[in-house]
């Protein structure tokens, strides 16, 4: 169980939530908060409004949406033998997962931004928490990269509860999590997929910029 | 390479002591009676070790050092360690204490690296740059301040900071070297044990607490052995720059590695080249060794900028 009760700072006011073994799309415009919430759940923000089972490592995990190492020739191999915590996969099956085996060798530095992005996710993988944050996981994938990164969301055994930030609403859509909607700091929805998507609550929350055209959710241009 | 490099370094090892003012005939050394035996086992040997220790402490607490700051160009002395232990000295010196000097030296070192790690811990990771500008505001208040306590020395005093500062690396016997050695030997021990934490510190502080470092708790034990080392050496040699800048940087890109597994080859190509710049200090002139800290900034300066330029072309 993932919970914090009346959390407030700088950037999110009055946050109370209680995520019990199941997976959750957070959405919110930009600066509304997202990530300083993913960092007060997984800790990296310290709180008293939060408690941890230990070792929390095993608890949660989480996963910035960009990849920063300091050292310059730090490898993949080793960057994900350091993640390798609770996983059941082996580092080889992760990187053959992700495509990304031809990289083994490779400073994590001389990555591109999307290797790295799928670096990050078999990193989580690898980690092995109960539950794992995800920030903006898709962002800088290709289409096909995009699907791939869909299809190990969807498949159960490879992470326990997601927890994903995104921009990418069709990917929200399809994903079918519970949906928590941030604005200016604050929870202004928390609900089933399936009421967040509905046209009306669509059109409210997104002024029409966004529709709902044969199952594929558009932005409106 | 690297088997050329290590007899390389094995060989200056041997030589060195064998290189000075006077030269030491191989024979006389089977005598004990002998001049040469003497300046051979009391002063020489001692020198070479001093050298090997010093070095090979400046050069790994370099690495630790941009590790915890997350800057290449962040050592001890950059950051002014050696500055505060300068003045602290010189301190030490004018009150008429110049018999613990070390003593002197060793808490302008740990007063610095404290200071520094208080004013690091309010800066965010990415604001590595401003920890530099520290280290150079302190270096400049530590001169100015070193500045009137040669106002208030009298003319002997005077001189002794002078040399204090240039940095020596003269010894007799082995008491001093046995400190050096010990406080060398912990910190490789103690920098070897953490290698672990320190290969996750590499990544970015986020990382290694999800993975479960405590880094507050890594970094404190890192910087006070780091403290204790840089303090004893200082205090025995004076300051001597550059070595915790080139050698790190150096031995990176020769052996493109993290930086985890450069400890040790760090600690020992650190305390060649502190050996290796004392056998030119010993050898430029006739009259007298050339200071070494004079060396290893004629030699580091350039380095220095270098250093900066080729940072700044990259990005």
């Amino acid at each position: 169980m993932l919970k914090i009760e009346n959390y407030s700072s700088k950037i999110l006011s009055d946050i109370s939530l209680d995520i019990d073994n199941k997976n959750l799309i957070v959405l919110g415009a930009n600066g509304a908060g997202k990530t300083t919430l993913a960092k007060v759940l997984s800790g990296v923000i310290v709180s008293d409004n939060i408690e941890f089972e230990t070792p929390r490592t095993k608890y949660i995990n989480y996963i910035p949406s960009f990849l920063e190492i300091f050292d310059d020739f730090l490898n993949v191999e080793e960057f994900l033998q350091l993640s390798h915590l609770y996983g059941k996969q082996t580092i080889d099956e992760v990187l053959h997962l992700l495509q990304i085996g031809h990289l083994k060798d490779k400073p994590c530095k001389n990555l591109s931004s999307g290797e790295s992005q799928l670096l990050l996710i078999a990193s989580s993988i690898l980690h092995g928490a109960k539950y794992t944050i995800l920030d903006e996981p898709t962002s800088n994938l290709d289409p096909k990269k995009v699907k791939m990164v869909y299809d190990i969301l969807k498949d159960e055994n490879l992470l326990q509860n997601r927890i994903i930030i995104t921009h990418n609403l069709h990917l929200a859509y399809k994903l079918c999590y519970d949906v928590l909607y941030i604005e200016d700091g604050k929870i202004s929805f928390l609900g089933t997929s399936e009421q967040f998507f509905s046209d009306e609550n669509l059109n409210k929350v997104f002024d029409g910029s966004v529709k709902k055209i044969d199952e594929n959710i558009v932005t409106a241009l | 390479m690297k088997i050329i490099l290590i007899i390389l370094s094995l060989a200056i090892m041997a030589f060195a002591p064998f290189f000075g003012q006077i030269d030491i005939s191989v024979q006389n050394l089977l005598d004990v009676s002998t001049t040469d035996y003497k300046i051979f086992f009391d002063l020489r040997v001692p020198r070479v070790l001093l050298a090997f220790f010093v070095g090979a402490i400046l050069a790994l607490s370099g690495l630790v050092f941009q590790t915890i700051f997350r800057n290449p160009m962040s050592t001890p002395f950059t950051l002014g360690v050696a500055s505060g232990a300068t003045l602290f000295t010189a301190i030490g010196i004018i009150i008429g204490l110049s018999a613990f000097i070390s003593l002197f030296a060793f808490l302008g070192a740990v007063v610095t690296i404290i200071v520094l790690f208080m004013v690091s811990a309010r800066f965010k990771t990415y604001e590595t740059s401003s920890l530099l500008l520290v280290g150079i505001a302190l270096s400049f208040f530590y001169s100015a301040s070193l500045m009137i306590v040669f106002f208030l020395s009298d003319l002997q005093e005077n001189y002794e900071i002078v040399r204090f500062t240039m940095g020596s690396l003269d010894v007799v016997g082995f008491n001093e070297v046995y400190l050096v050695t010990i406080a060398g030997i912990f910190l490789a021990t103690l920098v070897k044990k953490q290698s672990y934490h320190i290969k996750l510190l590499l990544t970015s502080h986020e990382f290694a607490f999800l993975k479960g470092v405590n880094v507050k708790k890594t970094n404190y034990i890192l910087l006070l052995s780091v403290s204790v080392a840089v303090g004893v050496s200082v205090s025995v040699t004076g300051p001597i720059g550059f070595v915790g800048l080139i050698i790190p940087h150096i031995l990176k890109n020769i052996m493109r590695q993290s930086a985890d597994k450069l400890i040790f080859p760090i600690f020992f190509y650190g305390g060649v080249f502190l050996v290796l710049c004392d056998v030119i200090a010993r050898n430029l002139s006739t009259a007298s060794d050339v200071p070494i800290g004079v060396i290893t900034a004629f030699i580091g300066t350039p380095f220095f900028i270098y250093l900066i330029i080729s940072r700044k072309s990259q990005s």
